[in-house]
């Protein structure tokens, strides 16, 4: 489904992804780790074109995503659902109005759009949130609020960039059990940025270690976790044993 | 940066342009000309209808009370129907209007208004605000009346009078006041007045450099008239000041004792050194020894041979002496006496005018005395004349009977008695007496004789005495007694040290008064001289590279009172106008642009960088803002009408352009936006118009942007 080939972004003169070609195919959860700086964010920000790679190519259905006009772009990124470490809710807007606003501004009528994202709300467990203000929850609810407002798009990829390193550990479980909960009843490909290397052994197809910008080594959570062959693969290993 | 406006915000952004324009313009223009209309009122209350009021007094308010009643009793007994209003008052001072009657708007009664209005207690100032009137700013008073003369002569003009410096013009109607103006305009080009400015610390004789250019331009320009008048603009009153001070000067050089010196041969004295004499001191001046702190000091005014002349600087002589004689030694540095120069004989000449005025006074006193004294002799002696023509009568009488007597006795033959003898030589001798007393010339008694004297012509002569002594009592010597004394009384009352002393502070004062030696002023008429030509031309002649020369006009011809003061809020309000639209555009920029420009940033940072070295070098977004900021302020100041004096529209495009350029720059700091919800926006597939309506702006500070946005925010 998403290819990815040759993909390099530099900022400056620190290279933060480098060569990288990666294979995500339908349905796959796909977890990418690695430590901070080493460009996971980056890749996956790249891949809906938050940000703009300076080379290489991202194909999405064999088709390439980095030649779409902005009309186009903006059509992809209706489809794919992007949840971001800050929570990036708009403020001014009630919650039911983030996870709805988007639909409607896409052109779904009000009345469905609200229904998508009541239903949205219910997925991650905030129903009856609807008209509360994003400021009045916990950082483990704005997220919940952030995911459903990805999820109400019905994407058919999910973009999950590190969506629980702003929050502190007793708020972490409750994302990570919504998150777990969908990547399991949802057939959505995903692919998520993350340090939790316990979630990822729970839902992860495949996990991609990614090191100063280059993936150094990939395989499923307990080929890469038991048998490690990079430096940083041994490190998650020592954590784990720890 | 422009595909940020590609998806319909082209649209947008140029409504809001268009909007800031009209709002700035409508808020500056409608601000400015509300100002306008309030100060037009307040000026309309203040200075009354047109014409209604020639003058404003500006009074202290704490004579307020005392200078209503005065210009009351001004309104009441000089010009009965004159109108008086109070206008505001403002810092400790009370401003009166003061309207002339009809028949009294003369020029005669302009002319003397400081006489007029003297009296009034507190009077500060006045203003003259006559209308319909042209005022003529800044005349130069050596044509000030020329001047005068030739706007009298101008169509619709009433007359003209001049104010201080200013000349007015009164009209007989408004509608001519633009003919007059421009009349007016064209007299005034035909003079012209050449300064020549010399460097300071140049002093310059006035009148021979001046006459020494104006022979010069007379050579350059044949035929253009040409009249020094640096000293004009000093006016009258200087010269007759200079005038009095010379007269004083004479006055005390005559009045001071004269000091006359017979030099020794060997003495050598020049104009300005100083003598001594030992005057009323009691030390004796010795050649090399201290003077003393009371001796006289003279110094030389002139020397002619071995004479010279001088004048007391210090120390007096004795006030009731007449000549004083002394020997007069020089005055040397460090206050020692020098060698003997001559014999010094002072002159008292205070003493001598004294002596003189007393005795005339002595003279007039007994010249009334004598007159009486005189009528009484005349009187007594028309009274001897009398006795004597009657005496006479009877004489004639008895000298007949005297010959009928002697007659008769010599008819008779008789021989005369010895009684008749007795009584003729009586007779004889009796009137031999009495012509004896009558003429002295009579040798002997001769009746003839005394009958031939002219006791008419005598009787005439006492007549024409008694007249010319009558005359003399006719005239008021006790007037002329008092007036006298009053003389003297008044003759100042000083030494010849204060005389000496005054003598030469007269003598520096008009000295230094070559009349600001720094410039020279040359009247052209019927001419005109180019100032940058004729300046090497000086320079050279004068020898003098440092001067410089200015062309001035005798003067500027203004609209009158009103008319100016509706111009000046004119400009009041094109002003205000101006810094309102400043104001204002930048106040956009901040609220409305400064979001637009902080979301181009954000978006131009996530974009690639540009390759082009000089694109990473100039920020597309300052030069947008830039272009923005000067196409704004340009269109609303233009559209408002400002002007803000000295800023012309290059100027204001600058300003324009600076306010864009500033508000690109630090727009973030004006307006932020959330970078997160943009992101966020762009991640869920919004479009860049969909971002601005419904994260950035309404995010964004409240403006018209926010206001303009309402209609398309859904949410």
């Amino acid at each position: 489904m998403l290819k990815i080939r040759g993909l390099r972004k530099q900022y400056g003169k620190q290279i933060a992804v480098d060569g990288v070609d990666l294979d995500v195919d339908r349905g796959e959860t796909v977890v990418i780790m690695g430590p901070s700086g080493c460009g996971k964010s980056t890749l996956i920000r790249c891949i809906n074109r938050l940000t703009e790679p300076d080379a290489g190519d991202i194909l999405l259905d064999g088709q390439s995503i980095l030649s779409l006009d902005d009309q186009s772009l903006r059509a992809f990124r209706r489809t794919v659902g992007f949840v971001f470490q800050q929570f990036n809710l708009i403020a001014r807007l009630s919650v039911l109005d983030n996870v709805m606003f988007h639909l409607v501004l896409a052109g779904v009528p009000r009345v469905q759009a609200e229904t998508r994202a009541k239903q949205a709300l219910a997925r991650v467990g905030l129903s009856g949130a609807e008209n509360k203000n994003p400021a009045n929850l916990s950082g483990g609810e704005q997220q919940r609020v952030g995911i459903a407002r990805a999820l109400a798009s019905n994407p058919q990829l999910m973009l999950w960039d590190e969506p629980t390193a702003s929050l502190d550990p007793i708020l972490i479980g409750e994302v990570l059990d919504v998150m777990e909960e969908l990547v399991r009843t949802t057939n959505t490909t995903s692919v998520i940025v993350t340090h939790e290397v316990g979630f990822a052994l729970k839902v992860a197809d495949r996990i991609i270690l990614m090191d100063k910008g280059k993936i150094v080594e990939e395989g499923s959570p307990r080929a890469i976790f038991a048998d490690p062959q990079s430096d940083v693969g041994k490190k998650y290993q020592r954590l784990i044993a720890s | 940066m422009f595909r940020f406006f590609r998806d319909g915000l082209y649209r947008d952004y140029i409504i809001l342009i268009l909007v800031t324009i009209i709002v700035g313009a409508a808020v500056s223009s409608g601000v400015a000309w509300a100002v306008d209309a309030y100060f037009g009122d307040t000026i309309q209350e203040m200075i009354g209808d047109n014409g209604e009021y020639d003058l404003i007094l500006h009074i202290r308010e704490a004579s307020e009370e005392a200078a209503y009643r005065e210009l009351e009793r001004i309104a009441q007994q000089q010009y009965p129907g004159a109108v008086i209003s109070k206008t505001i008052s403002l810092a400790g001072q009370v401003n009166y209007l003061f309207g002339f009657p009809q028949e009294a708007k003369t020029v005669e009664t302009f002319s003397r208004l400081p006489s007029i209005f003297n009296a009034v207690p507190g009077l500060n100032a006045y203003t003259v605000i006559v209308e319909p009137s042209v005022l003529v700013r800044g005349v130069h008073p050596s044509v000030s009346e020329v001047l005068q003369q030739r706007f009298n002569e101008i169509d619709g003009v009433s007359f003209a009078f001049n104010d201080g410096k200013n000349m007015l013009i009164v009209l007989e109607s408004a509608e001519h006041s633009k003919t007059v103006m421009n009349e007016a305009r064209r007299i005034i080009k035909e003079y012209q007045v050449l300064e020549i400015r010399f460097p300071m610390g140049f002093d310059v004789d006035v009148q021979t450099t001046g006459n020494e250019v104006m022979q010069l331009l007379s050579q350059e320009y044949p035929g253009t008239r040409l009249a020094n008048v640096s000293s004009a603009e000093y006016g009258e009153e200087l010269d007759a000041l200079m005038k009095t001070l010379v007269e004083m000067r004479h006055f005390l050089l005559s009045y001071a004792s004269k000091v006359k010196i017979k030099l020794e041969p060997q003495s050598r004295l020049v104009v300005g050194e100083q003598i001594l004499v030992q005057g009323v001191s009691e030390q004796v001046p010795v050649t090399g020894q201290d003077a003393a702190p009371d001796h006289v000091m003279i110094e030389i005014l002139e020397i002619t041979g071995d004479q010279a002349q001088g004048m007391i600087v210090s120390g007096s002589v004795a006030a009731n002496g007449g000549i004083l004689t002394q020997p007069g030694y020089k005055y040397m540095s460090e206050n020692k006496v020098g060698q003997l120069v001559g014999e010094v004989q002072i002159e008292n000449e205070r003493y001598r005018l004294n002596y003189a005025i007393n005795e005339s006074l002595r003279l007039l006193r007994e010249l009334d005395d004598l007159s009486v004294e005189a009528a009484t002799a005349v009187e007594r002696a028309d009274k001897v004349l009398t006795t004597f023509q009657e005496a006479l009568m009877q004489l004639e009488v008895l000298q007949v009977q005297m010959q009928q007597l002697n007659k008769g006795l010599a008819e008779n033959g008789v021989q005369s008695t010895s009684e008749q003898l007795i009584i003729s030589l009586f007779l004889n001798g009796l009137l031999k007496n009495i012509a004896k007393s009558g003429s002295e010339a009579a040798a002997e008694f001769d009746l003839g004789e005394l009958e031939n004297l002219d006791v008419a012509s005598m009787r005439s002569s006492l007549s024409n005495l008694a007249e010319q002594i009558g005359s003399i009592q006719e005239i008021d010597v006790q007037a002329i007694i008092d007036q006298i004394t009053d003389i003297r009384d008044s003759l100042p009352e000083l030494d010849d040290e204060e005389i000496g002393k005054s003598v030469h502070l007269v003598d520096n004062y008009i000295a230094g008064q070559v009349i600001p030696g720094e410039r020279i002023q040359i009247l052209v008429e019927n001419g005109s001289i180019d100032e940058e030509k004729v300046e090497p031309l000086i320079r050279d002649q004068l020898q003098n590279q440092y001067l410089n020369i200015y062309s001035i006009a005798v003067g500027t011809v203004n609209p009158d009172t009103r008319t100016e003061v509706f111009r000046i809020l004119k400009e009041v309000r094109a002003t205000i106008a101006g810094i309102l639209s400043i104001v204002l555009v930048g106040v956009f920029l901040m609220l409305d642009h400064a979001t637009i420009f902080s979301t181009l940033k954000w978006f131009r940072a996530n974009q690639k960088q540009p390759k082009h070295r000089l694109a990473r070098f100039l920020n597309p977004i300052v030069i947008f803002g830039a272009v923005v900021g000067m196409t704004i302020l340009v269109t609303t100041y233009s559209l408002s009408n400002a002007s803000i004096p000295y800023v012309s529209m290059p100027m204001v495009a600058v300003i324009g352009t600076g306010l864009g350029v500033m508000i690109g720059m630090f727009s973030e700091k004006f307006s932020p936006v959330r970078a997160d919800e943009i992101m966020a926006g762009l991640a869920l597939g919004l479009s860049n118009a969909q971002i601005m309506h419904e994260i950035v702006i309404p995010d964004g500070r409240p403006g018209l942007l926010n206001l303009l946005n309402r209609t398309k925010q859904k949410f």
